[in-house]
């Protein structure tokens, strides 16, 4: 072996000797939540070393489920996420489009409002949002109160607008001067051609309203209304309660979206990558 | 099919004015090539008569009808674009037939018509590709296709060819030329390569910074260029221009010397009042204008610096003291660097500019 | 281009009609709100009631020393960690990289809910994994959640978790974008690894490092539910509260959306104040 590879063998080696337990400790939060979830009550405040997943799921689930409404809440979860992200993805990308493709007055001016806001905290809009929702619309513990406040995303509008903006624009012209409609050009030629960056979007959209919580905690806290996140958050912190129930939760909350990750990767790395939403 | 017409076309973008009163008479079927270096307003000129761009002052009409005010899609035009512009998530049929079918056309009219395109063009194997599958000579067939689809009043072509190599895009040439008599419209074609203009066009519409230089048939143009810029714009290799001054004059004629030759005069015939004695001027030769010394009104001699063999002609390209010749030579005539060379400069075949650039004639 | 004012505001419009009224609207609005005392009826125009409270609470400076030593402590370890996470991802000696980037990037999936579930478990004193580890290799068990220190602690090593992969994404992209000759030509130079690190990823990476560490202090800036659930409301006695779970408290257990708003101005000017910083740091030079 020549000095050079025994060299690249020795950096390998050092490499992989240092990532390896870097992360087998980033995995082992998620790891555990998988053995907690499979261990009863008992099991998990004993004073053994448990590392192992052991077969009392279904159990622990059955005991969320005493506790709080989670099946229905996850469907709350589930159609919320759903209806955001379609929604979300249709405005942002008829805003994005209009910015990038179109000249028109107050186009600065509307530029300008959404990058000068991009970086407030979201805090800022927080109580006069809740203020406006639950007692001047009174849409409190309601579908439409966890829809449609959040549809003002800006960031998706940006990453829309730089998708649309970096296609040839002749293929637009080219679409006008054979008499196509505008909205026929958005619908038929431009949304198909972005369709990499509509994945993305659209993933991360349905992950920041699925793992939403302080707005869904504030607007919708009625049993019932909750959402899967907000409902297994009311039970942390109680005295009476199922800690394995808990774990069952955060894995039926979890495991969904790892799946997600590991088969649309791709797209998920370009949608954060893009800075897209945080 | 139609005549176009535009009269004191201009565009502004902001304050800043790129197009500055263009006046330009298209005849129905005729084709009409506008060509200019960059940046001249060609594409702008071209894009306002499709209807992609506003237009600042003027009118342009096209069939009588004056458009400023009509959509893209109503104006009766068909354009193609330098990047051909294909929608790549559809096949050649579904771009074909595209325009087509989102306006509601009766769709047996719509096959029928892209049926017709894909004979014209040859691409009747390729219907079921994609873009992406097609090589770009086949790409730039789809683009006209489309074209032709729409069975319009005027085509309009934005440098078809300049994304296409050497040999293609004389092939493509050639088949424009064609459609052009098969179809007898009116075609209005922007290119930056005058070869392109010579070869496809009736006439020529020659661009500078947004003025108009001058409008002929491509020999006319040629032959009688009415400044320096469209005299060194049109033909390949470039005109040559020489330093010159007049000392002589009377007989409607005046008697130019060349600056870097002494002695090196003749007596050029004149329609107009000729300069004054002592003016400075320029004169215009081109390469296949330098005769076998002793043929022409005056003889000079330069050095050789290289020669080109071509095959049926050579260029040399010359030292002439102020500037580079360039000079056409019969094949044979094998020119070492170094060498010297007497050529001859006959008035009949040389222009004359003022030092502004103004033919005078 | 042409002018397109019809057809652009009706592409425009769903989206400027939800954008002004619960963003654009809402923020003039909370800043209106933080000058009116909002506990009477009908809310009161009184400038210095709220301001001036906050400039006297120890509340609020409890809750703002708290969230920057957070800040000043946890963004750096966790934009570091992610940086060598990421130069490290991108290394073509790595084997299994899939799998690698799926340890790491994993958290960025988990929901705050779910992962503060987890971490209260794992830091439990008595049967918590981390402690019982910690006994096993003869170290005491440490009381994460009755003193402060720990509890800070636990917190920051929570966030790290849960966002160093999210910005290690973001900067593996960049140093994607760096081109391969760029280190190539540095390599015929006879420049080291290490060097090459330091004097050719970090200048190259800057921007996005600034990128990642302003998204990282606006987001740990907001902190709740992390100290909401993990550190059971800002426990040990206030020790983890943070401005984020301050605007909570008054803006929603108290109803008082005067303070909470003057609260939440502070995180706004803080952030634009950071904001302003970034804009300084990446400005090209001219």
């Amino acid at each position: 072996m020549s000095s050079r590879s025994q060299a690249r063998l020795g950096r390998s080696i050092a490499l992989h000797l240092f990532l390896t337990p870097l992360a087998l400790i980033w995995l082992f939060p998620l790891w555990m939540m998988v053995v907690f979830s499979t261990m009863p009550d008992n099991g998990i405040f004993s004073p053994g070393i448990e590392l192992l997943p052991h077969d009392n799921f279904v159990e622990n689930f059955n005991n969320l489920q005493r506790d709080t409404n989670f099946v229905g809440a996850i469907g709350i979860s589930v159609s919320v996420a759903v209806t955001y992200t379609f929604l979300s993805v249709l405005l942002t990308s008829m805003a994005g489009w209009a910015l990038a493709r179109y000249q028109f007055v107050g186009k600065g001016v509307v530029v300008a409002i959404i990058l000068g806001t991009i970086t407030l905290p979201y805090a800022v809009v927080l109580i006069p949002q809740f203020i406006m929702v639950a007692r001047d619309f009174q849409l409190a513990n309601t579908w439409v109160a966890l829809i449609v406040p959040p549809l003002f995303n800006s960031l998706g509008v940006l990453f829309m607008r730089q998708s649309f903006s970096m296609m040839p624009g002749d293929l637009f012209d080219a679409a006008r001067v054979e008499g196509v409609k505008e909205w026929r050009i958005f619908l038929f030629v431009a949304l198909p051609l972005a369709r990499p960056m509509l994945a993305a979007l659209a993933i991360i959209l349905f992950l920041a309203s699925w793992n939403n919580y302080l707005w869904p905690l504030l607007i919708n806290s009625q049993p019932g209304a909750m959402t899967a996140p907000v409902a297994l958050g009311t039970l942390i912190g109680l005295t009476k309660v199922s800690w394995g129930g808990i774990m069952a939760g955060a894995v039926m909350l979890t495991v969904p979206m790892l799946v997600v990750f590991v088969l649309l990767q791709r797209h998920f790395i370009a949608g954060i990558a893009a800075g897209a939403i945080k | 099919m139609a005549a176009v017409t535009l009269s004191n076309v201009v565009k502004r973008f902001g304050v800043y004015e790129i197009i500055h009163g263009a006046n330009i008479d298209i005849a129905d079927g005729e084709f009409v090539v506008f060509v200019g270096p960059s940046g001249c307003g060609k594409s702008t000129l071209l894009r306002m008569v499709a209807g992609l761009e506003d237009i600042s002052g003027g009118e342009i009409a096209i069939g009588g009808k004056v458009m400023n005010d009509v959509e893209a899609a109503e104006r009766g035009i068909a354009m193609v674009f330098q990047s051909y512009a294909l929608y790549p998530h559809m096949t050649v049929e579904q771009n074909l037939s595209f325009g087509l079918r989102m306006n509601g056309n009766p769709k047996a009219d719509t096959e029928r018509r892209v049926k017709r395109a894909a004979e014209i063009l040859c691409i009747d194997e390729l219907m079921q590709r994609r873009p992406k599958q097609l090589s770009g000579g086949q790409r730039q067939r789809v683009a006209i296709g489309r074209a032709i689809v729409r069975e319009p009043q005027v085509f309009l072509f934005d440098e078809p060819l300049s994304n296409l190599d050497a040999e293609l895009r004389v092939q493509m040439r050639v088949e424009i030329s064609r459609l052009h008599k098969e179809l007898g419209v009116t075609m209005i074609y922007v290119t930056h390569d005058q070869t392109e203009a010579m070869t496809l066009a009736d006439r020529i519409v020659v661009l500078k910074a947004g003025n108009v230089e001058q409008i002929g048939a491509p020999l006319d143009l040629y032959d009688d260029p009415a400044n320096r810029f469209v005299a060194g714009f049109i033909g390949s290799p470039k005109m040559n221009f020489l330093a010159a001054k007049v000392v002589e004059t009377g007989d409607g004629a005046a008697t130019i010397e060349l600056v870097n030759h002494a002695g090196a005069r003749f007596k050029k015939p004149l329609q107009t009042t000729p300069p004054a004695v002592g003016a400075d001027v320029v004169l215009g030769v081109r390469p296949e204008h330098f005769f076998d010394a002793g043929q022409g009104d005056c003889d000079i001699s330069v050095k050789a610096d290289v020669a080109e063999h071509l095959g049926s002609v050579s260029y040399v390209y010359a030292d002439a003291g102020d500037t580079e010749l360039i000079i056409e030579r019969e094949a044979s005539r094998h020119r070492a660097s170094g060498d010297h060379l007497v050529v001859s400069i006959k008035a009949g075949k040389a222009l004359l500019f003022d030092t502004k650039g103004a033919r005078i004639r | 281009m042409r002018y397109q004012n019809a057809t652009a505001y009706r592409f425009l419009a769903p989206y400027l009609l939800i954008f002004s009224v619960f963003w654009v609207w809402p923020i003039i609005s909370s800043f209106l709100i933080s000058f009116q005392a909002t506990r009477t009826v009908p809310w009161r125009w009184a400038p210095t009631f709220n301001w001036g409270r906050l400039i006297g609470d120890p509340a609020f400076f409890n809750a703002l020393k708290n969230t920057l030593l957070i800040l000043v402590i946890q963004v750096p370890v966790m934009i570091s960690l992610a940086i060598v996470m990421a130069v490290l991802l991108n290394s073509p000696l790595l084997k299994a990289r899939g799998l690698y980037r799926f340890a790491f990037f994993a958290p960025v999936v988990v929901g705050e809910v779910a992962y503060s579930a987890v971490f209260r478990l794992m830091f439990n004193l008595n049967f918590g994994i981390i402690n019982k580890l910690l006994n096993s290799v003869g170290l005491p068990s440490i009381d994460w959640f009755s003193n402060v220190t720990p509890a800070m602690a636990l917190i920051m090593i929570a966030v790290t978790w849960r966002w160093a992969g999210y910005n290690a994404i973001i900067l593996l992209a960049g140093l994607q974008s760096i081109p391969d000759d760029v280190y190539e030509a540095a390599t015929l130079d006879r420049v080291s690894k290490v060097k090459q690190f330091f004097y050719i990823t970090l200048p190259l990476l800057k921007p996005i490092i600034v990128f990642c560490a302003v998204l990282s202090i606006i987001g740990t800036m907001q902190l709740f539910t992390e100290p909401f659930l993990i550190t059971e409301r800002g426990g040990p006695g206030g020790g983890t509260e943070t401005l984020g779970l301050l605007l909570y408290r008054q803006g929603f257990r108290s109803l008082n959306f005067g303070y909470a708003s003057a609260v939440a101005y502070t995180m706004a000017g803080l952030a634009i104040a950071i904001t302003l910083v970034q804009l300084w740091l990446t400005k090209e030079p001219k």
